[in-house]
Parts: structure tokens; C-alpha cells; sequence
């Protein structure tokens, strides 16, 4: 076992509840989603061939998430940044019970699934959330997850957006857990999974966060091959870690590029095939999310959306959310289907606000 | 003087709080709009650090409506995620943490979780640490926006998610295992506090003009050390004023909160 420290001296000012501090530092540990053993046997029994990964979204869905019930999701993109948006729609048409969600700041996605959780639990339902950060920036606070959690309705398990990296971080290095500097002195230390320990090396100190393997990873990428060599553009994130850390992963590319590009300019592959499952083209895949170099985020979309969550949230009218869901997600077979709802003019406006942002495809 | 708002003064008083030849580490808002002030002004050799990934972007395409946005990423020297860059402060990289939250304590402990009710049922919960909680770990030193309200400024947290100095006691952070030195300034309109080198408590460096040491006490629920220097904060020239509404934040998204 390991040897745990007393800590830091946060107990001396915490405000949190005692009993609750106290189940949560009992609660035997246990991954949320596979082993580092599981994740390491699923991958070892891949096949390790170059071969075409290319399918639809409902194909790749149907594969890797359809009929089985708590998995674990990790979300990539950070906040509007290139959120798997398409993914995340073809989940709620086809349905996911008892999710546990995984990822350091996230908007749309976290809060579309949320929405359908509480209008549709027949359909999506979400047992815990591992994350950093929830909300819309510039645009508010989310309202579904206030709602979710001030009802009780979710776990919740909080780090910083370093600590949800580096929890990622160590499962795509096939650890256990990993040490970091932060944490410590604060409540998350109280309320989150990871243990002050003493280094062995020192005595000092050491905060470990455990490793987060999601069983199935959701990437927007800039790029890929058919094999699913992904080139990400912009800011990583947590995007090559995340798809590296999961079980398995769906990823979408803006583009499919010739493979003799992949091989041309090899240090620009950011995600390797080996670590692709499902890979599908799709263009706007992040809306109204951005996607560096082809498009920015659609505020106006987003302020849409969550003003008819914020609607629910105060009181309790459903019809805006109900209609959202009607006309955007279940009212499309694909993701195609829900760009043709858009104006051509808000697509070409956020083509435009992306400025042309440097990207290399061949 | 020109007529000024609040959050005006905010971003300008972040501005002089910045030195040349550092780098933020940059919350969305007004820490961003801060640091471009202070480029364009006193600190051209101001390096600014987004979590996504970028290290001293050139943000010609206009301010960044938050730290995720594609355009934090322009013309960039070292462009990565979020991994890269939280490493970059455990490794002394990041002079400043500048990040705002919900409630603040006497030793600068900052809450940006929850407010009412209890962390698993809470009346108002926030969007989470993101970012924060590390910065104020380990960028050497943490700079916090508050708004002046007596709830804000308050005796006992009810949840810390940025680490500040704890309880005061002068191993705290060491003992949390975490490497910067801990807050620096917190930044108001009405007032600039610091903290005691010795107590590690707030204390008032400067008050806005007008007010009074008494005033500013008022707002804050915990006692204040007073600076026996106490200053009277600088004003935003026109030229500052010019360049923050028509450079910085053209739009006025957090200069004049125009989304909510």
C-alpha cells in the first residue's frame, strides 16, 4: 500500500462537511473505466495493420458505444475549441445509460448530453463527471450542469485542468497515476480520488492523481489519414493524450490527406493510427464548436442553446430545450443533415472569423 | 479625468501590476485584456501563456473571447497543449497566475466551485477550478480579480480551489506540495491589496481616489492590514482608455459585459 501523508494542512480551513470528507477518503479506489491492465489487453489484442478505419458516425457508434452500458467517455477539444460536437450528437440519437464523462474544460458537449439526460433519460443518462471545468466562458456559467448538481443528480470529481491532463497524460503513458504539483492545500484534495503521499525520495509531500483510461475517447481532429494518422492544428489540448489513454477512440477529421503526406512531415502526427479505431470524415464536425483553419465557434448558436437550457433550469419550461433536441439532434440522421439546417451565411460568417489560420495538409 | 467604468479601471490597474519581460499566465477576461494593455504600453516584452497550448501569441486578430479560443493561438513561438504548458509553470516558467473567482479569503485562498448549499448539492454551481487551481499553485506569483462585496471578500471559504497561503502559517504551501510563491496582488476598482510578507495577510496598498482606508474596510468581511504607505490608485489616461476600448476589447465583451 501506499503510505499516505496526513497532507496539507487544508483540514485546518476547509468549510466542507466532515461525513462527507470522510466517505469519500474510505471509498476503496476503483478505475471508472477500464484497468491500466484492461486498457493495455485491449490494445495488445488489436489488429496492428495499416487498413482503411474509415466508417460512418453511426457505424462507429454502433461499434463502440451502442448497447454497452457505463462506459466511460473521454471528451476532447477544450471548451470551444474543438469539441467533438458531431460524435456527441449520434450518441444521444442512439442512446448511452450510466455515462462517466471525462475532460478537462468542456462546454456544448457535456451540456447537450445533460439536457438529454434530464429530457430524455430513457435515452442518455450520466452517472459522474471527471473534470476540471464546465461552463461557456465569455457566455455564462452551464446551467444543466447547476441543475444536475444542485439536484443531486451527478457525481462529481474535480481536479484542475493540469490534473485531468496529467491523469490523461499517465494513462497514455501506461501508468497507474502520476504525481503533480497542484491540488494540495486546496478542497479538491478532499474531494477528488487522488492522495497525498510522502516521496520516496525526499519525504515531501507528493500529490498522485490516478491515471483516467476512458473506455472510448471522442477526438475533432484538423486531419488524418485513412489510416487514422491524425495532424492537429491550433492548440493540442489534451487531444493526443486523451486518444492515447482510451480504450478506444472515434475520431473525426476535417479532411482525409494522402498518406504520403502523413509520411512526408511525420513529426506533424500528433495521434498514430495504431491509436484510431473509428475514424470519420466530416467537415464542421466541431459546430458550433471551432476548428482551427476552417472555422471559428458560432456564438450565436451557443447562446441559443443555452438559453433555452438556462429557460428549463429557472422554470422548468422544457419546450425550447424539447425543440432544440427535435430539430438539431433527433430531427438528423447525420451531421450533414444538421449543417443543412444552418444558414449558408452562418457557416460562411464563421468560415470568415477563423481568419485563414495556418494549417499544413500536405 | 476622463470617466472611466469599473472594469476599466480593473484592467488598467492590471496592467501597472504587470512587468516587462515576464510572462502571465492569462485567465480569460479581464487578465487577457490587462496584459494587452501592458503590452502596448509599459511591458512590450510581455510574454503571454493561454492553457490551451500557446506561449507568447501575437494576438492581432483581436482579444481572445476566452483562454480556448483558436485566436490565443496566432503567431505563437511554441504552440502545444495543455500538458506543455502547466508544465511550463511547475518549472518556474510563469511569473503570474492572473485569474479571477467567485470569493476570496484574508490569505488569498480563492473559491470558483460552489457557492450555497453543499459541494455535492450546491445552490450555484460554478463552471470548476480549470485552469486556476494549478496556476495559483505554480506560477510564481498569483494575481486575483474580485469584485469589492462584502460576500466576496469573505472570512471562510466555502470551498478552495486556488490555493493562497492557507492558513497563513508559513509552511503552507510547502506542505501542499506546490511550487510558486503564492498570491501577489488582488485587483478591484476601488482598490490594489498585497499581502504581508510576515502574516501572509491582505493588506490595502491603494485605494481609488475619493475613497478611504474605512471605506474599503467595509466592504471586506475579514480585517484588513492597512499599508502604512497607503497610495491613492492611478487613473487610465484618455490614451490608456483609447487603447483599451479600441484595442483591447473593441467590443466591449468584458469592458461592458455586453453578453450577459
Amino acid at each position: 500500500m501506499i503510505k499516505r501523508k496526513e497532507g496539507s494542512s487544508i483540514k485546518k480551513i476547509t468549510s466542507l462537511d466532515e461525513a462527507l470528507v470522510k466517505k469519500y477518503a474510505e471509498e476503496p479506489f476503483e478505475f471508472w473505466g477500464p484497468t491500466p491492465e484492461e486498457a493495455r489487453k485491449i490494445m495488445v489484442n488489436k489488429p496492428k495493420g495499416m487498413v482503411d478505419k474509415r466508417m460512418t458516425l453511426k457505424e462507429a457508434v454502433q461499434k463502440y458505444i451502442h448497447g454497452r452500458e457505463g462506459l466511460s467517455i473521454g471528451i476532447g477539444g477544450f471548451v470551444n475549441t474543438r469539441p467533438p460536437v458531431a460524435t456527441i450528437h449520434e450518441i444521444i440519437r442512439q442512446g448511452a445509460k450510466d455515462l462517466t464523462l471525462c475532460f478537462q474544460s468542456s462546454s456544448i458537449c457535456p451540456e447537450l448530453l445533460a439536457g438529454a439526460m434530464l429530457l430524455y433519460p430513457e435515452q442518455i443518462t450520466i452517472k459522474r463527471v471527471e473534470l476540471a471545468w464546465w461552463g461557456y466562458e465569455v457566455i455564462g456559467i452551464a446551467p444543466l450542469l447547476r441543475h444536475l448538481n444542485a439536484k443531486g443528480m451527478i457525481r462529481l470529481d474535480d481536479y484542475t485542468n493540469y490534473g485531468m491532463s496529467a491523469r490523461f497524460k499517465a494513462a497514455a503513458m501506461g501508468l497507474e497515476f502520476i504525481p503533480v504539483r497542484d491540488h494540495g492545500g486546496a478542497d479538491m484534495e478532499l474531494v477528488n480520488r487522488g492522495v497525498m503521499v510522502e516521496s520516496p525520495f525526499t519525504g515531501k509531500n507528493s500529490y498522485l492523481v490516478p491515471a483516467c483510461y476512458p473506455d472510448v475517447g471522442l477526438l475533432s481532429v484538423t486531419a488524418a489519414d485513412i489510416y487514422g494518422n491524425c495532424r492537429i492544428f491550433g492548440a493540442l489540448c489534451t487531444c493526443p493524450e486523451i486518444a492515447m489513454a482510451s480504450a478506444n477512440t472515434i475520431v473525426t477529421a476535417e479532411q482525409i490527406i494522402p498518406s504520403e503526406n502523413i509520411r512526408t512531415y511525420p513529426n506533424l502526427t500528433e495521434i498514430p493510427f495504431t491509436a484510431v479505431d473509428a475514424l470519420v470524415e466530416q467537415r464542421f464536425a466541431s459546430y458550433p464548436g471551432a476548428q482551427y483553419g476552417f472555422y471559428w465557434f458560432d456564438m450565436e448558436h451557443i447562446l441559443m442553446f443555452r438559453s433555452a437550457s438556462d429557460e428549463f433550469r429557472k422554470t422548468g419550461n422544457a419546450d425550447k430545450l424539447k425543440k432544440y433536441y427535435e430539430d438539431f439532434v433527433f430531427g438528423c440522421e447525420t451531421h450533414d443533415d444538421f449543417l443543412a439546417k444552418l444558414p449558408y451565411k452562418t457557416l460562411k460568417k464563421i468560415r470568415d472569423m477563423d481568419g485563414g489560420q495556418p494549417i499544413i495538409l500536405s | 479625468m476622463s470617466e472611466y467604468t469599473p472594469f476599466e479601471m480593473i484592467a488598467y490597474t492590471g496592467s501597472r501590476v504587470l512587468e516587462d519581460n515576464k510572462i502571465v499566465f492569462v485567465g480569460t477576461g479581464l487578465p487577457i485584456i490587462a496584459s494587452m494593455h501592458a503590452q502596448l504600453t509599459h511591458a512590450p516584452g510581455l510574454g503571454m501563456i493561454f492553457e490551451s497550448g500557446p506561449l507568447s501569441p501575437v494576438l492581432e486578430m483581436g482579444m481572445p473571447l476566452s483562454v480556448g479560443d483558436t485566436r490565443a493561438c496566432r503567431k505563437a513561438v511554441y504552440l502545444k497543449g495543455l500538458c506543455a504548458v502547466f508544465e511550463l509553470t511547475q518549472r518556474g516558467h510563469a511569473d503570474y497566475a492572473f485569474i479571477g473567482g467567485a470569493q476570496i479569503d484574508m490569505y488569498g485562498n480563492v473559491n470558483s466551485t460552489f457557492e450555497g448549499g453543499t459541494y455535492t448539492e450546491a445552490q450555484t454551481r460554478f463552471p470548476g477550478s480549470g485552469g486556476a487551481g494549478a496556476m495559483a499553485a505554480n506560477c510564481e506569483k498569483s494575481i486575483i480579480i474580485m469584485a469589492l462585496e462584502k460576500r466576496r471578500f469573505s472570512k471562510k471559504l466555502e470551498f478552495v480551489t486556488s490555493i493562497g497561503y492557507g492558513d497563513g502559517a508559513p509552511d503552507y504551501r510547502e506542505k501542499a506540495g506546490v511550487m510558486g510563491s503564492g498570491p501577489y496582488r488582488v485587483i478591484t476598482n476601488e482598490a490594489l491589496f498585497g499581502f504581508d510578507e510576515g502574516t501572509r495577510r491582505m493588506t490595502l496598498l491603494e485605494v481609488a481616489p475619493g475613497r478611504t482606508a474605512e471605506q474599503i474596510q467595509e466592504k471586506v468581511s475579514f480585517e484588513l492590514l492597512i499599508s502604512p504607505d497607503l497610495k491613492t490608485m492611478a487613473e487610465p489616461t484618455k490614451e490608456d482608455l483609447k487603447l483599451l476600448r479600441e484595442k483591447c476589447d473593441p467590443d466591449g465583451y468584458f469592458l461592458a459585459r455586453k453578453v450577459k
